[in-house]
């Protein structure tokens, strides 16, 4: 059954029937760029994939000495992470583990900035959909028609007034629904900092950090680019518990992949080669060169497979 | 029996079980109008299209015009794909249960590291060349949601979203912590 009313938008666009980029819609994703930065909010939200659903809180708190952002599960055993300016910490009070991993200027992806938002319009047509009400709220809505299938189409509501995202769809070439965000009830105003600070003291947990850090991986490339994706990130850090690994990220400038390459040393079992997903993401793995290349990424199978099988290692000269 | 209808649509019934309800559809009115309010609410949460007005009417005017001989022969062919296809998500079952049961006990015992040594030698060879092959579908990989954390960070898709980016990662968690 095909679930493509959107898509069936997206379709006519991609097909030229209306104009390829309306500077409306490009106004509309600046705007819900801003208001994802700049607005305080706490609200109730819903991630649909695969049949599955989830509700979580998310609170924000935007203060000038930094901004702060909490997400906790409401479903299930509690969980959360917490967001500041320079870190993020994953509470996992079931295994009492936090896991840290520290975020920099240099590393964190740049926002959305205007002249990245006139840059996606070479990989996707955007345009604006039919207005929507989500959560009490009057939406525009922004569709990303990809102009391939290396990436996902997407379906954005924003709060009319605010800019405030409250809905994000992400649809695969059938128009089928991979996974979706909705808000169930969102408030839009201050919230105080105690909202944001955890819950858990996480006295006595294990730490795992990350210990990110940029680095040049010496001898790992791809053979071919993936058109639309260029490498935007190269570091080292560390997984689990300690593992060290490298990192090479890759973006079309709305979707990214992540390519983690590790020694095979150690690892007694053997790296079984194919293709996983959960919602839309999709992971890849296969051994290169005596290491464990495993790719992750919010894009369709294909995309982040042509990834996988373009990574090489030459001796550095 | 609305439990079982909802068991079926979600393919949770064995073989018996469901040629019995299939059965039963096929004779209560009541049990029928429910599978298809069921599939009416499901295609709702998920915002699918509906099909169009008589559809159902129609596709039996069709069938009940086509060839005796063809339709019998559909029909025959019919139960057999159903067993392949029982047949496969068992093992899918299976295989993904064993996976789950195993993945802790990966590291004990050399007899289990030699035996899992073994294939690691072939696996160069098996890697897919041919671009149009498709792959093979694995579990989701120990550590996932490592993985996932680690690549949150990146997407530029933050910046219009936030932190909900991050439930991802944590509904991992969520899978692992039921194995």
């Amino acid at each position: 059954m095909t679930r493509g009313r959107a898509f069936g938008v997206l379709i006519a666009l991609a097909s030229g029937l209306a104009q390829a980029q309306s500077p409306e819609a490009l106004g509309w994703l600046r705007k819900i760029q801003d208001a994802t930065q700049k607005l305080s909010y706490r609200g109730t939200f819903v991630f649909q994939h695969g049949g599955r659903s989830e509700t979580s809180r998310i609170t924000r708190y935007v203060d000038a000495g930094g901004d702060i952002d909490k997400l906790e599960v409401l479903d299930g055993v509690p969980r959360e992470i917490v967001r500041t300016r320079d870190t993020i910490r994953c509470y996992l009070p079931e295994s009492r583990v936090v896991k840290v991993d520290r975020r920099n200027a240099e590393r964190d992806f740049p926002a959305l900035l205007p002249e990245r938002v006139n840059a996606l319009a070479r990989h996707y047509d955007i345009s604006l959909g039919e207005n929507g009400r989500i959560a009490g709220f009057d939406c525009e809505t922004v569709l990303l028609a990809p102009k391939d299938n290396l990436r996902y189409g997407y379906k954005l509501y924003a709060d009319v007034h605010s800019g405030m995202l409250l809905k994000a769809v992400t649809l695969d070439s059938n128009g089928d629904t991979v996974e979706q965000f909705m808000f169930t009830q969102l408030v839009i105003g201050p919230v105080s900092r105690d909202m944001v600070k955890p819950k858990q003291s996480a006295r006595g947990w294990r730490i795992e950090d990350s210990a990110a850090a940029p680095a040049r991986l010496a001898g790992w490339e791809l053979s071919s680019e993936l058109p639309g994706f260029h490498k935007v990130s190269e570091l080292k850090r560390r997984l689990g518990e300690s593992r060290p690994v490298g990192q090479l990220v890759y973006s079309d400038g709305l979707a990214a992949v992540s390519v983690f390459i590790e020694p095979l040393e150690g690892r007694r079992d053997p790296v079984r080669t194919g293709l996983a997903s959960m919602g839309a993401i999709h992971i890849y793995r296969r051994e290169v060169a005596n290491h464990m290349v495993t790719v992750v990424g919010e894009a369709p199978g294909v995309s982040v497979q042509r990834i996988a099988d373009a990574v090489e290692f030459r001796l550095p000269h | 029996m609305n439990d079982k209808i909802s068991a079926l649509m979600d393919g949770e019934l064995d073989d018996k079980s469901t040629a019995e309800m299939i059965d039963w559809l096929g004779h209560d009115g009541d049990a029928l109008h429910a599978w298809r309010a069921y599939h009416l609410i499901s295609d709702a949460m998920r915002d699918s299209r509906m099909l169009s007005e008589g559809f159902t009417a129609r596709v039996a005017a069709r069938l009940s015009a086509e060839p005796a001989l063809l339709a019998s022969a559909r029909l025959q062919a019919e139960p057999r794909k159903w067993l392949v296809l029982s047949a496969a998500a068992s093992i899918a079952a299976v295989s993904l249960v064993g996976w789950l049961a195993f993945a802790p006990q990966r590291d004990a015992g050399s007899l289990q590291a030699q035996v899992a040594q073994a294939p690691a030698a072939l696996t160069p060879a098996l890697r897919p060349v041919a671009d149009n092959k498709p792959p093979a579908i694995v579990p989701l990989p120990r550590g996932t949601n490592d993985y996932l954390l680690a690549h949150q960070g990146f997407s530029p898709r933050a910046s219009l979203q936030g932190m909900a980016l991050y439930v991802r990662t944590v509904s991992d968690q969520a899978q692992e912590s039921t194995k």
